[in-house]
Protein backbone atom coordinates (compact mmCIF):
# COMPACT_ATOMS: atom_id res chain seq x y z
CA UNK A 1 0.00 0.00 0.00
CA UNK A 2 1.02 3.81 -0.44
CA UNK A 3 0.45 5.82 1.45
CA UNK A 4 -0.98 9.64 0.20
CA UNK A 5 -2.72 13.02 1.37
CA UNK A 6 -5.79 14.06 -0.16
CA UNK A 7 -7.12 17.62 0.71
CA UNK A 8 -11.05 17.65 0.70
CA UNK A 9 -13.38 20.85 1.53
CA UNK A 10 -15.15 20.34 4.55
CA UNK A 11 -18.59 19.70 2.88
CA UNK A 12 -16.85 17.06 0.51
CA UNK A 13 -15.30 15.08 4.12
CA UNK A 14 -18.55 15.39 6.09
CA UNK A 15 -20.85 13.61 2.82
CA UNK A 16 -17.60 10.87 2.07
CA UNK A 17 -17.91 10.03 6.33
CA UNK A 18 -21.13 9.87 6.13
CA UNK A 19 -21.45 7.22 2.83
CA UNK A 20 -18.76 5.17 4.58
CA UNK A 21 -20.98 5.12 8.00
CA UNK A 22 -23.23 3.93 5.79
CA UNK A 23 -21.52 1.64 3.62
CA UNK A 24 -19.95 0.14 7.04
CA UNK A 25 -16.59 0.54 5.65
CA UNK A 26 -13.51 3.00 6.33
CA UNK A 27 -12.93 6.22 4.66
CA UNK A 28 -9.90 5.07 2.91
CA UNK A 29 -12.29 2.34 1.40
CA UNK A 30 -14.33 4.27 0.38
CA UNK A 31 -11.47 6.76 -1.40
CA UNK A 32 -10.34 3.52 -3.28
CA UNK A 33 -13.46 1.91 -4.19
CA UNK A 34 -14.11 5.69 -5.91
CA UNK A 35 -10.99 5.83 -7.46
CA UNK A 36 -11.54 2.63 -9.09
CA UNK A 37 -14.68 3.24 -10.32
CA UNK A 38 -13.38 5.87 -12.58
CA UNK A 39 -10.11 4.18 -13.61
CA UNK A 40 -9.94 1.93 -16.66
CA UNK A 41 -10.35 -1.64 -15.35
CA UNK A 42 -8.01 -3.00 -18.51
CA UNK A 43 -5.72 0.03 -19.99
CA UNK A 44 -6.11 -1.47 -23.19
CA UNK A 45 -9.91 -0.67 -23.43
CA UNK A 46 -10.38 2.52 -21.00
CA UNK A 47 -14.26 2.58 -22.74
CA UNK A 48 -15.17 -0.49 -20.33
CA UNK A 49 -15.20 1.90 -17.73
CA UNK A 50 -18.36 3.45 -18.94
CA UNK A 51 -19.99 0.04 -18.90
CA UNK A 52 -22.73 0.56 -16.46
CA UNK A 53 -21.84 3.98 -15.45
CA UNK A 54 -25.41 4.78 -15.57
CA UNK A 55 -28.61 3.51 -13.82
CA UNK A 56 -31.93 4.56 -15.15
CA UNK A 57 -34.40 2.04 -13.91
CA UNK A 58 -35.76 1.00 -17.20
CA UNK A 59 -34.64 -1.91 -18.62
CA UNK A 60 -36.05 -0.86 -22.47
CA UNK A 61 -34.10 2.28 -22.00
CA UNK A 62 -32.68 1.99 -24.87
CA UNK A 63 -35.62 1.69 -27.08
CA UNK A 64 -36.82 4.85 -25.74
CA UNK A 65 -34.32 7.35 -27.07
CA UNK A 66 -36.79 8.97 -29.40
CA UNK A 67 -39.06 9.99 -26.76
CA UNK A 68 -36.15 11.62 -24.82
CA UNK A 69 -34.62 13.32 -28.08
CA UNK A 70 -37.37 14.33 -29.70
CA UNK A 71 -39.99 14.16 -27.68
CA UNK A 72 -43.28 11.93 -27.36
CA UNK A 73 -44.41 10.60 -31.16
CA UNK A 74 -47.89 11.86 -31.81
CA UNK B 1 -15.46 0.27 -48.78
CA UNK B 2 -16.12 -1.86 -45.11
CA UNK B 3 -13.61 -4.33 -43.94
CA UNK B 4 -15.50 -7.79 -43.36
CA UNK B 5 -16.97 -7.80 -40.09
CA UNK B 6 -17.43 -4.69 -39.59
CA UNK B 7 -20.51 -3.53 -37.26
CA UNK B 8 -22.41 -0.41 -37.31
CA UNK B 9 -23.20 0.97 -33.61
CA UNK B 10 -26.76 2.82 -33.49
CA UNK B 11 -27.43 5.12 -30.89
CA UNK B 12 -29.40 2.55 -28.77
CA UNK B 13 -26.64 0.44 -28.44
CA UNK B 14 -24.46 2.79 -26.70
CA UNK B 15 -27.14 3.42 -24.51
CA UNK B 16 -27.58 -0.25 -23.30
CA UNK B 17 -23.75 -0.21 -22.76
CA UNK B 18 -23.97 2.38 -20.43
CA UNK B 19 -26.99 1.68 -18.45
CA UNK B 20 -26.89 -1.29 -16.15
CA UNK B 21 -30.82 -1.50 -16.06
CA UNK B 22 -30.59 -2.24 -19.58
CA UNK B 23 -32.02 -5.56 -20.81
CA UNK B 24 -29.40 -5.53 -23.23
CA UNK B 25 -26.60 -4.12 -21.04
CA UNK B 26 -24.87 -7.48 -20.72
CA UNK B 27 -25.06 -8.20 -24.36
CA UNK B 28 -23.24 -5.01 -25.25
CA UNK B 29 -21.08 -5.11 -22.25
CA UNK B 30 -19.56 -8.23 -23.84
CA UNK B 31 -19.93 -7.05 -27.81
CA UNK B 32 -17.85 -3.93 -26.76
CA UNK B 33 -15.51 -5.90 -24.50
CA UNK B 34 -13.99 -7.86 -27.72
CA UNK B 35 -15.08 -5.88 -30.70
CA UNK B 36 -15.12 -5.86 -34.44
CA UNK B 37 -14.28 -2.51 -36.19
CA UNK B 38 -16.56 -0.35 -35.64
CA UNK B 39 -18.02 2.78 -37.47
CA UNK B 40 -21.28 5.07 -36.13
CA UNK B 41 -21.94 8.15 -37.67
CA UNK B 42 -21.79 11.98 -36.74
CA UNK B 43 -25.41 11.90 -36.40
CA UNK B 44 -25.62 9.17 -33.38
CA UNK B 45 -22.44 10.90 -31.82
CA UNK B 46 -24.87 13.81 -31.59
CA UNK B 47 -28.57 11.91 -30.28
CA UNK B 48 -26.34 10.30 -27.52
CA UNK B 49 -25.06 13.48 -26.44
CA UNK B 50 -28.68 15.09 -26.31
CA UNK B 51 -29.91 11.74 -24.91
CA UNK B 52 -27.63 12.81 -21.78
CA UNK B 53 -28.38 16.15 -21.82
CA UNK B 54 -32.05 15.55 -21.60
CA UNK B 55 -31.98 12.62 -18.85
CA UNK B 56 -28.91 13.51 -16.82
CA UNK B 57 -26.97 16.58 -17.38
CA UNK B 58 -23.51 18.28 -19.08
CA UNK B 59 -21.06 16.05 -16.68
CA UNK B 60 -23.35 12.56 -17.89
CA UNK B 61 -23.14 14.08 -21.55
CA UNK B 62 -19.58 15.04 -21.92
CA UNK B 63 -18.55 11.63 -20.67
CA UNK B 64 -20.32 9.98 -23.74
CA UNK B 65 -18.46 12.08 -25.64
CA UNK B 66 -15.53 10.51 -23.93
CA UNK B 67 -16.61 7.06 -24.76
CA UNK B 68 -16.66 7.90 -28.09
CA UNK B 69 -13.42 9.20 -28.15
CA UNK B 70 -11.49 6.69 -25.98
CA UNK B 71 -13.39 3.83 -28.04
CA UNK B 72 -10.29 3.12 -30.41
CA UNK B 73 -12.03 0.37 -32.70
CA UNK B 74 -14.98 2.74 -33.61
CA UNK B 75 -14.75 5.53 -36.52
CA UNK B 76 -16.74 8.42 -36.49
CA UNK B 77 -18.09 8.37 -40.18
CA UNK B 78 -18.59 11.90 -41.83
CA UNK B 79 -21.89 12.91 -43.30
CA UNK B 80 -21.50 14.51 -46.95
CA UNK B 81 -24.44 15.71 -48.52
CA UNK B 82 -24.88 12.88 -50.60
CA UNK B 83 -25.93 10.67 -47.32
CA UNK B 84 -28.50 12.63 -46.45
CA UNK B 85 -30.11 12.83 -49.79
CA UNK B 86 -29.89 8.98 -49.75
CA UNK B 87 -31.45 9.13 -46.54
CA UNK B 88 -34.14 11.41 -47.60
CA UNK B 89 -35.03 9.15 -50.11
CA UNK B 90 -35.07 6.02 -48.11
CA UNK B 91 -37.62 7.98 -45.66
CA UNK B 92 -40.04 8.86 -48.49
CA UNK B 93 -39.36 5.06 -49.12
CA UNK B 94 -41.01 3.71 -46.31
CA UNK B 95 -42.78 6.98 -44.89
CA UNK B 96 -45.36 4.90 -42.95
CA UNK B 97 -42.64 3.66 -40.51
CA UNK B 98 -41.38 6.03 -37.67
CA UNK B 99 -37.74 6.34 -38.93
CA UNK B 100 -35.69 9.32 -37.83
CA UNK B 101 -33.48 11.03 -39.84
CA UNK B 102 -30.14 9.73 -38.09
CA UNK B 103 -31.85 6.58 -38.64
CA UNK B 104 -32.21 6.88 -41.94
CA UNK B 105 -28.58 8.09 -42.09
CA UNK B 106 -27.11 5.11 -40.71
CA UNK B 107 -29.12 2.48 -43.09
CA UNK B 108 -27.96 4.43 -45.70
CA UNK B 109 -24.23 4.67 -44.83
CA UNK B 110 -24.39 0.36 -43.59
CA UNK B 111 -25.53 0.44 -47.82
CA UNK B 112 -22.54 2.33 -49.10
CA UNK B 113 -20.22 0.08 -46.83
CA UNK B 114 -21.21 -2.79 -47.22
CA UNK B 115 -21.50 -3.10 -43.45
CA UNK B 116 -23.79 -6.28 -42.59
CA UNK B 117 -24.44 -6.38 -38.89
CA UNK B 118 -25.93 -3.77 -36.61
CA UNK B 119 -25.52 -2.72 -33.06
CA UNK B 120 -28.92 -1.50 -32.24
CA UNK B 121 -31.89 -3.10 -29.97
CA UNK B 122 -33.92 -0.77 -32.40
CA UNK B 123 -35.71 -3.04 -34.75
CA UNK B 124 -36.26 -0.37 -37.33
CA UNK B 125 -32.73 -0.85 -38.31
CA UNK B 126 -33.51 -4.10 -39.51
CA UNK B 127 -36.12 -2.97 -41.58
CA UNK B 128 -33.84 -3.15 -44.87
CA UNK B 129 -32.65 -6.35 -44.21
CA UNK B 130 -29.89 -5.80 -42.20
CA UNK B 131 -28.99 -8.17 -39.39
CA UNK B 132 -29.23 -6.72 -35.79
CA UNK B 133 -26.62 -8.07 -33.10
CA UNK B 134 -29.20 -8.12 -30.88
CA UNK B 135 -31.09 -11.47 -33.30
CA UNK B 136 -28.14 -13.79 -32.73
CA UNK B 137 -24.34 -13.26 -31.63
Amino acid sequence: MIRTQVSLSEEEYEAAKLEARRLGISLAELLRRSLRSILPVDASKPWMRFAGMIVTGDPESSQHIDEVVYGHKG
Amino acid sequence: MGTKGEAYVDTSAFIAFVDRSDSYHDLFRRLFDDPPSLVTSVQVVAEGHAWFLRRYDTYRALQFLSLIEEMEPLEVLDTKTADVEQATTLLRQVSDQRLTLTDAIGLSLMRLRDVEVCWSTDFHMGSTGISLAIHGV
